[in-house]
């Protein structure tokens, strides 16, 4: 199985990249690259020779962020801190503001939505085509664009640019 | 026409088909605010780009990937035509000793003159009797010629499993490990016994497994050889 390691090593920069375009730290992105590598070494028996690997990987990497982001908001609902009274939905923002080493184009992206963000994530970071990007996700074409299009004006808007 | 956000950004993407594209750019030739949106989309493509470069050097996670153990080819059916995995299932295979444990001699497993451990009671029964698949206290799981053209059967029983061949009148029991049913407290994973003893016997087979009946022949002829075909 020589190949399917060479493979998959030959992925690891651009496993990075998304990892870190659907996270909203550089440790979560380390976690979650980690994760779906070994993720995707116990599954190996399941990936087909001959089919993309790419694919295959970024589908993994996306479930391990599903998982990971609900068992967090999860976490959150139920461990609710005292003080946290003020409004549960800050402490992601305010982790975000403390920050400022993170550039602005990745703070923005942060602040997307996790849909809108993983559709930006697979189409300008990835480059994938809208068509792979929809069958990834799982979604139509038509849910694909709209996630896509809502994203990019949040990002332009953010950014200081209209479109 | 005047294009939709959403046909702006597709366009400023490559992902319209001709005839749209061009309707498009005929819309934004006449429209310098169109021209502006696609723009920044554009720009915005590349912003994202420069903020997520890929990573150069060596990565940490090669080396978890190059040392993760090669995994049991679970995908590769039918397991009688891989090629023979022998060390690590060789391994898997309790010693004799260990796996039989101290009761054999009440149980399934007796000695013939020579020592061998040989089958009886149940055991013996069940090898006699029993095909492949069929529901019993011992499960037959595979029949196979071995090389010298004897009958051999792979069970997995609750205290036993093990690869038993007709040798002179008796199952001799040519490889045993700690049963697949076993009472012990620890989690054992379904049919990983049956592997490990399945990759032993490939190594033993002269041909394929016998199907369901070649096996009820071998039977139905008290598990010999017919002697036209005997070596």
């Amino acid at each position: 199985m020589a190949g399917f390691d060479d493979e998959l090593v030959g992925l690891l920069p651009r496993l990075r990249r998304f990892a870190r375009a659907l996270s909203r730290d550089a440790a979560d992105a380390d976690d979650l690259c980690q994760a779906a590598v070994e993720k995707a070494l116990g599954a190996r028996a399941q990936w087909q020779p001959g089919t993309r690997m790419d694919s295959w990987m970024y589908r993994i990497m996306r479930n391990t962020w599903i998982d990971k982001t609900r068992a967090r908001s999860r976490a959150a609902q139920t461990f609710v801190h005292e003080d946290a009274g003020l409004g549960v939905g800050d402490a992601g923002d305010r982790a975000i503001e403390a920050r400022v080493e993170l550039g602005r184009v990745e703070r923005a992206m942060a602040q997307l939505p996790d849909e809108q963000r993983e559709a930006v994530a697979l189409v300008l970071v990835e480059g994938l085509a809208y068509k792979e990007a929809a069958e990834l996700l799982d979604v139509p074409m038509g849910t694909l664009t709209s996630r896509l299009v809502r994203g990019r004006q949040a990002l332009l808007a953010m950014l200081g640019e209209a479109a | 026409m005047t294009p939709d956000d959403e046909m702006l950004m597709a366009y400023a993407d490559g992902e319209l088909d001709a005839l749209t594209a061009k309707r498009v750019e005929r819309a934004i030739a006449e429209d310098p605010e169109l021209a502006a949106k696609v723009a920044a989309h554009r720009r915005l493509r590349s912003d994202l780009a420069a903020a997520f470069p890929l990573a150069g050097g060596r990565d940490p996670l090669e080396a978890v990937i190059r040392s993760a153990p090669a995994p049991i080819a679970r995908r590769r059916p039918p397991i009688w035509r891989q090629p023979w995995l022998q060390a690590a299932a060789m391994a898997a295979c309790l010693v004799i000793g260990v796996s039989v444990g101290s009761n054999w001699r009440a149980g399934p497993i007796a000695t013939d003159r020579s020592g061998a451990l040989v089958a009886s009671g149940t055991l013996a029964r069940a090898l006699d009797n029993q095909l492949a698949l069929e529901a019993g206290e011992t499960r037959i799981v595979v029949s196979f010629r071995n090389t010298q053209g004897s009958y051999c059967r792979v069970f997995a029983g609750a205290a036993t499993d093990g690869i038993a061949c007709r040798t002179a009148g008796q199952w001799r029991l040519v490889r045993t490990g700690a049963g697949s049913a076993t009472a012990r407290g620890d989690y054992r994973q379904a049919g990983s016994a049956d592997m490990a003893m399945l990759e032993a016997a490939q190594g033993m087979m002269a041909g394929d497994r016998l199907d369901a009946e070649q096996e009820a022949r071998a039977r139905q002829e008290g598990w010999e050889p017919a002697k036209s075909e005997r070596r």
